[in-house]
């Protein structure tokens, strides 16, 4: 997008304003600087990425009052420029005396606690970093602002609640030089200190947090093998003409590629390899090679053939139950990388640059773009869960009927209520899982706690075991009582990861629940099915159950069922092992 | 009509989000609604990127119509 121009982006906006419709995206900004040139580039960023913004500026350096009224926001943007700051001081900051820099100091650090009050509640604050970058102040010598600056920075940092992302203004700054992002003369006669060029790259940084807000992370990155992973072709050069070693010219670029692919492996990304060629000759280069970093066990899905590689990466899609839109694929070849880009136009397609020694760059900005990089315990063994579902697919074939196979598997199921060490496990998944979600309901961590808190909602989370390993936590639960009415209860989300469908895991659960309400005397049950395009395998789910639908509108059904009318599923093969309660652990 | 007024006529429209049509050399913010304060920083970055010039500090508050606008940016591109 920064190649854009912005009355190109302003007429691409204005073109697609019509066509991205559905549920709106309420975002706030607030500021203390004029900053309303950032809305249409704003705007035009969540738009190519299928979400329909609402977007409200906060008046002018009201940063605190307007916090107040913006905590239903599913987004806010907060900055807060050390620009205005300094001129609101009216005498040379470096001049200024211990006690005016404390005075100064104090009143931030009270505004920055107010603001941060006032949002806590809102499931994602942008906060970004304070800035001493447009004062120029030489290198060698550290400047008052240098200093000022670094203690609020400390401040905001110490203070921050899990729902706040700070943003390093400094590296858009340096990105651009100082000239290329500050506006001096704008600033001077109308507060607005940020170019063009500045809000591009701003937008730019914070397209991931955006996608991962709204569930639109990929999860797999799947490579072609020659001059993609390594120098070289396999079938002309042979296993020792390739080159990938971390100590040449030629093999450095995608030795670093290589670490880059395995970086992300262990954060739970699949990695697969679709490339022409000789099977044979590419296993012998993962399993035997002397440079090879990215050695056979990190890879999770190959196809290694003659096909074309849509019909490939088609069946990539399949075997691993995940949509196209949820893959990265990268290729060298301008024939392959237009192929895919005009038949699976879901997919990313990156194209290796011509010019080697950018190309690990080249891919970590969109592996940092595309991927979901907090690791958690559940993604560093990511790689290992998913071989072991090829070795499950494969024994599945051994069975005479499909309840013979899965109690075979001697699968043991574990239910969490509101346990807050899984708060960001949970909140990934309602953010990450789209076949199996009834409600498609993307919540932060934030708003996970927020449920396990409040004594009418609950959170139940389960994990599955099973003979060939331990799938951990795949499924969730989040229910919210009528609180004026204590007999009813809603399900507002009920979601499985793709890894364990198939297997009957989702009735086990529901009984579960279904007891534990009987248990606590609730005794009308609501629930709704909410369409997207992903999840039309679950359309019938609540039907299954003998749920009665109340209403079936344009993309949703809801249902209701007295508690006295469900009748268990009981799944004899599917043992429950143990619950645990959070709330009651406490 | 020549190629620089016609491109300040089509920046004009996609800033202020008016058909090309209702531009003409009478334009300002008497006429044009949505040209307020706000909407002339946008006129001013997005004209500066176009013609790849900057607009000095004394001339950015005077370009309050085509005519104007026009001048400031053929002695801008001298």
């Amino acid at each position: 997008m920064e190649n854009l121009r912005y009355s190109e982006i302003l007429q691409q906006n204005s073109a697609m304003k019509e066509k991205v419709i559905g549920a709106p995206y309420k975002v706030k900004v607030l500021a203390n600087v004029t900053i309303n040139s950032l809305k249409e580039i704003l705007e035009y960023i969540f738009r190519i990425n299928q979400i329909n913004p609402v977007i409200e500026f906060g008046n002018y350096d009201n940063i605190v009052q307007d916090s107040r009224m913006s905590a239903h926001s599913d987004i806010v943007i907060v900055f807060v420029e050390m620009l205005n700051i300094v001129s609101s001081v009216s005498v040379f900051f470096e001049d200024i005396n211990d006690g005016m820099y404390n005075d100064i100091k104090s009143r931030m650090c009270a505004e920055i606690d107010n603001v941060l009050e006032n949002l806590k509640d809102c499931p994602s604050v942008i906060f970004n970093t304070f800035s001493s970058t447009p004062f120029v102040t030489g290198s060698s010598r550290k400047s008052k602002i240098t200093i000022f600056t670094s203690e609020l920075n400390k401040y905001l940092d110490d203070k921050k609640c899990p729902n706040v992302t700070l943003l390093d203004i400094d590296i858009i700054i340096s990105q651009l030089g100082i000239r290329q992002a500050i506006d001096y003369r704008l600033f001077n006669s109308s507060k607005a200190p940020y170019t063009l060029s500045f809000f591009k790259n701003y937008v730019s940084a914070l397209e991931p947090i955006i996608l991962r807000n709204t569930g639109k992370l990929k999860k797999a990155i799947i490579f072609d093998c020659d001059n993609t992973l390594w120098k070289g072709i396999v079938g002309e050069d042979g296993f020792n003409g390739i080159d990938m070693s971390a100590t040449s010219h030629d093999g450095r670029p995608f030795n670093m590629v290589q670490q880059i692919a395995l970086f992300l492996s262990r954060r739970g990304v699949i990695v697969g390899l679709c490339s022409k060629n000789n099977e044979a000759d590419v296993t012998d280069i993962l399993l035997n090679h002397p440079d090879i970093v990215l050695k056979e066990e990190f890879i999770v899905i190959k196809k290694i053939n003659w096909e074309n590689k849509a019909l490939n990466l088609r069946s990539i899609s399949t075997e691993l139950n995940i949509g196209l839109d949820s893959i990265v694929f990268v290729d060298d070849s301008s024939f392959e990388i237009n192929y895919i880009r005009e038949h699976l136009q879901e997919i990313v397609s990156i194209q290796v640059p011509t010019t080697i020694f950018e190309y690990p760059d080249y891919l970590l900005r969109h592996v940092y773009k595309y991927f979901n990089l907090t690791p958690n315990d559940e993604d560093s063994h990511k790689t290992a869960l998913y071989k072991q579902q090829f070795q499950r697919e494969n024994d599945r074939k051994k069975f005479e009927t499909i309840d013979e196979y899965l109690a075979s598997l001697k699968m043991v199921i574990t239910i969490y209520k509101d346990d807050p060490s899984f708060i960001q496990r949970i909140a990934q998944l309602t953010q990450k899982t789209n076949q199996f979600n009834l409600t498609t309901k993307r919540y932060t961590e934030s708003q996970i706690l927020k449920f396990m808190e409040d004594g009418d909602c609950h959170v139940f989370a389960v994990s599955v075991k099973d003979e060939f390993g331990d799938n951990g936590l795949t499924a969730v639960a989040i229910i919210t009582a009528d609180k004026y009415n204590r007999m009813n209860i809603s399900i507002d989300t009920f979601l499985m990861s793709c890894r364990i469908i198939g297997r009957n895991i989702e009735y086990a659960f529901i009984d579960y629940i279904m007891k534990w309400l009987k248990k606590e005397s609730y005794q009308h049950i609501y629930s709704e099915y909410i369409s997207t395009k992903k999840n039309s395998q679950v359309i019938s789910f609540y039907d299954d159950l003998g749920f009665i639908l109340l209403r079936d509108e344009e993309n949703e059904k809801h249902y209701s069922i007295n508690i006295l009318d469900y009748e268990m599923k009981n799944i004899e093969y599917l043992k429950l092992e143990a619950i645990t309660n959070g709330k009651n652990a406490k | 009509m020549d190629n620089i007024k016609e491109q300040i006529m089509k920046v004009m429209s996609t800033v202020f989000e008016v058909p090309s049509e209702k531009i003409t050399e009478n334009s300002s913010p008497d006429i044009i609604e949505s040209w307020d304060s706000l909407k002339h920083l946008n006129l001013i970055l997005a004209l500066e990127e176009e013609f790849d010039i900057t607009i000095p500090d004394e001339e950015v508050g005077n370009m309050h119509n085509f005519k104007l606008i026009e001048l400031i940016i053929n002695e801008c591109k001298k």
